[in-house]
């Protein structure tokens, strides 16, 4: 049984009309016109237990009114959803046992309780007995280094200690299966590493299945092997990260450092075509000397181009850059290749 | 609501609230402070009010001091300042979360505000204690009046959390209520007696509050411990009670229906 189904899952809402000509609002307020928008449009996928799957989309794709109807808050229009076998909006109780939940923009945690208080308040909500609180807690404090803060209240925490609380807050009752809504944003590149090092971890050794939501690519390509990509309401990729950069981006980068500086243009390379600078996205250790190349491996293979490059240059440093998910995904919202 | 995993959860929502108040020391002793120079005002005044004379309404001086005191503390218990967290949450979507929950949202917001409740019982005790180094309590006439006033004192609390918690739920609908919270806290002070004995109005407009669930808060107990009220009288205002809890118990989840729909379909 797959730990999460969605079947046509369809999400409308409908807000008074805007409705044209003069004093419009006031007229609203007296009209029973409404419109309705689809935010979730007949998505359809299938999650197996363990898996730790990205869930992108530009903003307003329908991500989070997904993850909503999968954590039992909003009620499908229609179609079908099953979270660890059990319809969410019907069985808002028993799901919630299963799963812990994650939206990095507010946080679950009293605001004007220490941590630790949040903590054992959710311990009652979700009735642990007293050996397994422990245990969860001393874990976590180890994994994620909260000794320093356990009894800072919430409203002083910063949001990278804040944010590791949550986390912990959504974990303590051992859901099998974690909706994380955006955990990293606004984190530092520190508090990022340790949190996303978390989540993998989690997975890997407690075979929790994992859905993440992000706008961050580095996160993603850390973390997931699978993604599904939404936008506008309806699924537009599901499957191998690899491959999504392999259909979408089969190009890669060499980028060469010549020894004569006073070389500007590549010419003479079959198979490959001088960019920008600035299209490999990384930071290039001397950009003045240095000429991007971009080529397709089924046309070239990449020793061939380097044995081919160093023939007719003289070289100091060479190296191959993969084309980044962000740029990938671009393309994908952009709706160019699709 | 009869299952121990229930129980124990509205217990740690009850604990939330109380920790929340405790929290803050200073907020609390503040609270303690004006309610004791309330207390201290109001006996006083009454005090001059009555000047030596005898009943008026059928009240002696003693009788309207005393209640005048421990409406005041009774109130404060009842309608702290913030009553819910629940428009604050919805405000910044928290209630999202608190969605995804093994306990009803209902639920967990009257334990929070049962905590509070709680909490603040220490303030309401220092008011009295207040009140009594002032001699101005007195004991109630028997066994029967305490013990109905006990009874009184319990419903017309549970009373006051339905009442507080529903009007809270207009944010569900506003976003922003503090404008209904003021009239609410002025209406709700006059009409359930705690700002002026309910004896002491025009029949009309006792008539109509006696139509309200204000009186069941504060005039209620207040006057059946002080022994003001009595007899087939007492019962029946223990009964009127009894009427608005469970009239509110329905009301709130009628209003409740309304506002998860409103959030589960319309996603608030």
């Amino acid at each position: 049984m797959p730990a999460i189904q969605a079947a046509d899952l369809v999400k409308e809402f409908s807000r008074p009309a805007v409705l044209p000509g003069r004093l419009p609002r006031l007229r609203a307020l007296f009209s029973t016109k409404r419109e309705t928008t689809r935010a979730v449009n007949g998505v359809n996928f299938e999650i197996e237990p363990g898996e730790l799957v990205g869930y992108l989309g530009p903003n307003g794709a329908g991500k989070s009114t997904t993850i909503k109807m999968l954590t039992g808050i909003l009620t499908p229009t229609s179609g079908v959803c099953r979270v660890a076998g059990l319809e969410p909006s019907l069985d808002r109780a028993r799901n919630a046992r299963n799963i812990g939940v994650v939206f990095g923009q507010r946080t679950q945690l009293w605001y004007d309780l220490p941590l630790r208080d949040s903590f054992e308040v959710l311990a009652d909500l979700y009735d642990l007995d007293r050996s397994a609180y422990l245990r969860r807690v001393g874990l976590f404090t180890e994994l994620l280094d909260l000794e320093d803060f356990l009894d800072t209240p919430v409203r002083s925490l910063s949001l990278g200690q804040r944010m590791r609380g949550d986390l912990v807050a959504a974990m303590l009752h051992e859901p099998s299966i974690l909706f994380l809504d955006e955990p990293t944003v606004g984190l530092d590149v520190v508090a990022k590493a340790r949190l996303t090092e978390f989540i993998a971890e989690t997975n890997r050794t407690d075979g929790t299945t994992v859905v993440l939501t992000t706008h961050d690519m580095d996160d993603v390509e850390r973390l997931c092997q699978r993604i599904i990509v939404i936008d506008s309401g309806t699924v537009l990729y599901d499957g191998d990260l690899s491959r999504l950069k392999e259909r979408f981006m089969p190009h890669r980068f060499l980028v060469l450092t010549l020894a004569d500086r006073s070389i500007r243009r590549v010419t003479d390379m079959p198979y490959a075509t001088e960019v920008e600078t600035s299209a490999v996205g990384a930071v290039l250790p001397y950009p003045d000397r240095s000429v991007v190349l971009r080529f397709d491996p089924r046309e070239i293979t990449t020793p061939e181009l380097i044995a081919r490059a160093s023939q007719v240059y003289q070289v100091d440093e060479l190296s191959i850059v993969d084309p980044r998910l962000t740029d990938v995904i671009a393309q994908l919202y952009d709706g160019l290749l699709t | 609501m009869s299952t121990s995993p229930q129980v124990r959860a509205f217990r740690g929502m009850t604990r939330a609230g109380t920790r929340s108040v405790l929290i803050y020391r200073g907020d609390l002793l503040t609270g303690a402070v004006t309610l004791v120079i309330q207390v201290v005002l109001a006996i006083a005044v009454w005090r001059i009010v009555y000047g030596g004379r005898g009943p008026v309404n059928g009240v002696d001086a003693s009788t309207a001091v005393a209640y005048a005191a421990i409406a005041a503390c009774l109130q404060s218990a009842l309608l702290p300042w913030q009553f819910s967290s629940l428009p604050m949450r919805i405000r910044s979507g928290q209630i999202a979360t608190d969605l995804t929950r093994p306990l009803g949202l209902m639920w967990q917001a009257l334990g929070q505000n049962l905590g509070v409740l709680l909490a603040r019982l220490p303030l309401a005790a220092v008011g009295l204690a207040a009140a009594g180094v002032l001699g101005a309590l007195v004991l109630p006439p028997d066994g029967a009046a305490l013990l109905l006033a006990v009874v009184a004192t319990v419903v017309g609390a549970l009373i006051a959390m339905l009442c507080n918690l529903i009007v809270s739920m207009v944010a569900f609908w506003t976003l922003e209520i503090s404008g209904p919270l003021i009239v609410y806290r002025f209406g709700s002070s006059f009409l359930s007696g705690s700002l002026i004995p309910l004896w002491f109005m025009p029949g009309w407009l006792r008539s109509s509050i006696e139509w309200l669930p204000f009186q069941a808060q504060v005039y209620t107990p207040v006057s059946l411990y002080l022994g003001q009220t009595r007899g087939i009288e007492a019962l029946a205002l223990v009964g009127m009670q009894l009427v608005w809890f469970a009239v509110l118990t329905l009301l709130l989840q009628a209003v409740w229906r309304r506002a998860r729909h409103k959030v589960v379909v319309q996603g608030g």
